[in-house]
């Protein structure tokens, strides 16, 4: 019984903190490290800022007047976990071509055209209200999937690069984005162009005001799961890690290499698509026009840094999240710039890609070939 | 008139087409030795912003006249530790290629703006600072000839930038390299069959690095005009694509020089024809988001085609890369 219990507890550990994953929490200490060294090249009170923009995200319990006891910093706090959500959606949207070793870059273009596709549902939906939501997610996910199956259908049909086209395609649909707000969804009456508010029927009630906390929130770890199963435990799942793995042996044992591809990338677009969604539709309740692009990016660092494991994904989301958070509150609070955060997310990655460290060995006995 | 309309539009595709040939030129050494570098948009823009840079803080007691070879200098350097870094990171620490590749282009994209907004206190652009050009090559001795004046001189008789001048003769050189030098061979070959070439003696993983810093160098040129040439500052994102735009070069020109050189102005005529065609009368009437969508749009149709006819003529899928 003792060894069985010593057994699952092993398990359990192993789990949630894999022998990689505990030298990915070692690189992200180091990358942490490294953006203080680089503060401090740039920054009058390096350690102030630094410490900003690891605790910056943290909400604090303070006393208030009236004596009692209240949170404040909570809607900053509400933007990490808003951004969690976007980026475990992307980061799933990456991880799954990944897998299938399709380096479709393509999320941030899935992500406009969701947010577009759901908007659009939301503001012209005339039925019942309690479908405006499924419906626009729906919309949501179908937009960025058929985009996301278009780069699939160029690569497998017609040879044609993914990481190219997908970028390519990002161009593309941004501008499309871009156009349907100038000109065919634009508020008259706001100030600058954007789309009308999302009527109630179409938007969520958040948990925690003023922010865009609501029921979504629910949706990062059951994406996290689904994804998680589809890859591990249904046939598709198995076919696109195959095709990705070892894709001659998959062709030659007669696998539907072609089908996994395309499928691969349109679900990771249906993804993106649906964080689209929650951006429209959580958190802004409309649609900007300099909508930024960059978070599929973002996303990319993500599935990077959770080495394109399911399960880790929420944890490299939440961490990144936080630091993108912290380094918000930095800016504001320090004479450091928050483009530090996307610089530590990168030099993390980088420690992560290593999967060896051969020196010192082989640099003192230097051999060519 | 109409030959001078047509010798300005090729200038301006020459332009437009000379930091994607750059890149393309590094991109396709890299990728016929085996190893593709997909961090050619992070290399330009790593080496634009350093050669402005550079060029703004200059060290004590240089010149003004050296500015922008100092900054060239620094960019190219620039440039050449981060293919480096990536060269290390496959070669020695066994990353990913491509997964290393995209993570240094977006390690690129973050420290560029991150050290713009701290060095030049403004993270859109460099425009607060006048940045030195690389010199134009004026040919003298052309004003009685006003046709030759404008095809050698360019307009207002300015003449060429150097690196736009230095485009073709650096795919000469490449070609001279890779078809007329032992190295060349060799890196070719570590391409074709690695273990082959290693059984022959080959020193097959310093041909990689030679193809990898090369390629390093090569698209921190193109950088560097774009950011000391085609304009004369430095914008966050201002490759803006132009580094994948090469590496579509180097599959549409299918791993050949010539035909990579094609696709680079190929793509540089795409991005001409939009901003033209943008500027023109006819925006008023059309959004003018459709001309933005033109290039790219115009780089998957070329990227798709031979694959299209493929399939047109029957012929089975080409096996997955």
């Amino acid at each position: 019984m003792k060894h069985t219990m010593k057994h699952t507890m092993k398990h359990i550990a192993d789990f949630l903190a894999p022998p990689s994953g505990r030298r990915t929490v070692a690189a992200a200490g180091i990358g942490l490290l490294a953006g203080l060294a680089l503060i401090a090249c740039v920054s009058d009170e390096p350690l102030r800022a630094w410490l900003i923009l690891l605790s910056g995200a943290m909400p604090e319990l303070r006393q208030g007047a009236d004596g009692g006891w209240h949170w404040q910093r909570l809607v900053r706090f509400g933007t990490v976990l808003e951004d969690t959500v976007n980026l475990t959606l992307l980061g799933l949207a990456v991880l799954i071509p990944f897998r299938a070793r399709q380096f479709a870059l393509g999320a941030d273009g899935q992500l406009f055209l969701g947010a577009l596709a759901g908007a659009v549902v939301g503001l012209a939906w005339p039925g019942p209200g309690w479908m405006a939501l499924p419906l626009a997610a729906i919309a949501a996910l179908l937009a960025g999937g058929l985009l996301g199956g278009a780069t699939g259908v160029l690569k497998w049909r017609y040879g044609a690069n993914e990481m190219v086209v997908s970028l390519m395609l990002n161009l593309i649909a941004i501008e499309c984005y871009r156009l349907a707000i100038t000109r065919w969804l634009r508020d008259p009456d706001a100030g600058f162009p954007a789309t009308p508010f999302l009527p109630p029927a179409a938007s969520f009630t958040p948990w925690i005001p003023d922010t865009g906390v609501g029921p979504m929130l629910l949706a990062a770890p059951l994406a996290v799961l689904a994804v998680a199963l589809l890859l591990g435990r249904t046939t598709l799942g198995y076919e696109i890690r195959v095709s990705g793995a070892a894709p001659a042996f998959a062709l030659q044992a007669g696998l539907p290499v072609g089908r996994a591809t395309v499928l691969s990338m349109a679900l990771g677009g249906a993804l993106a698509g649906l964080a689209g969604f929650h951006i429209g539709h959580a958190v802004l309740g409309r649609l900007p026009v300099d909508l930024a692009p960059g978070l599929g990016f973002e996303g990319l660092l993500v599935a990077l840094l959770a080495r394109h494991q399911p399960r880790a994904i929420l944890g490299a989301a939440f961490f990144y999240a936080w630091l993108r958070a912290g380094g918000q509150a930095m800016e504001r609070g320090s004479d450091v710039s928050r483009e530090i955060a996307l610089v530590v997310q990168a030099l993390v990655i980088v420690l992560v890609m290593a999967e060896r460290w051969p020196w010192p060995r082989r640099w003192l006995f230097w051999r060519a070939a | 008139m109409t030959l001078a309309l047509v010798i300005l539009a090729v200038l301006a595709v020459l332009r437009a087409a000379t930091p994607i040939l750059y890149a393309a030129l590094g991109g396709l050494l890299s990728e016929l030795s085996g190893k593709i570098n997909v961090a050619l948009e992070g290399l330009m823009l790593v080496a634009a912003f350093t050669g402005v840079i550079a060029a703004i803080h200059p060290p004590a007691g240089l010149p003004p006249a050296l500015l922008p070879w100092w900054g060239l200098l620094a960019g190219l350097a620039a440039a050449l530790l981060l293919a480096l870094l990536l060269a290390v990171l496959h070669l020695e620490c066994g990353a990913d290629l491509i997964v290393a590749g995209i993570a240094l282009n977006l390690l690129a994209a973050g420290l560029t703006v991150f050290l713009l907004a701290e060095l030049a206190g403004d993270k859109g652009s460099t425009a607060r600072f006048a940045t030195p050009a690389l010199p134009a090559l004026h040919v003298p001795g052309l004003e009685r000839w006003p046709t030759l004046d404008l095809l050698f001189n360019g307009e207002g008789g300015r003449g060429h930038h150097l690196l736009v001048l230095g485009g073709p003769l650096i795919a000469l050189l490449a070609w001279l390299f890779l078809a007329h030098t032992r190295a060349g061979a060799w890196l070719r070959a570590a391409g074709e069959n690695p273990a082959a070439a290693h059984a022959a003696g080959i020193p097959v993983r310093r041909m990689h690095y030679l193809a990898l810093l090369g390629s390093g160098l090569l698209a921190g040129l193109g950088g560097i005009y774009l950011s000391m040439g085609y304009l004369t500052l430095f914008q966050a994102d201002m490759t803006a694509g132009r580094g994948f735009l090469a590496l579509a070069a180097v599959f549409v020109g299918r791993r050949s020089l010539a035909g990579v050189c094609g696709a680079a102005l190929l793509f540089g005529a795409a991005g001409v024809l939009a901003t033209r065609l943008g500027g023109l009368a006819l925006a008023g009437a059309l959004p003018p988001q459709l001309f933005a969508m033109l290039p790219p749009a115009i780089t998957i149709a070329v990227l798709a085609l031979p694959g299209w006819r493929r399939a047109h003529l029957d012929k089975p899928p080409r096996k997955l890369a």
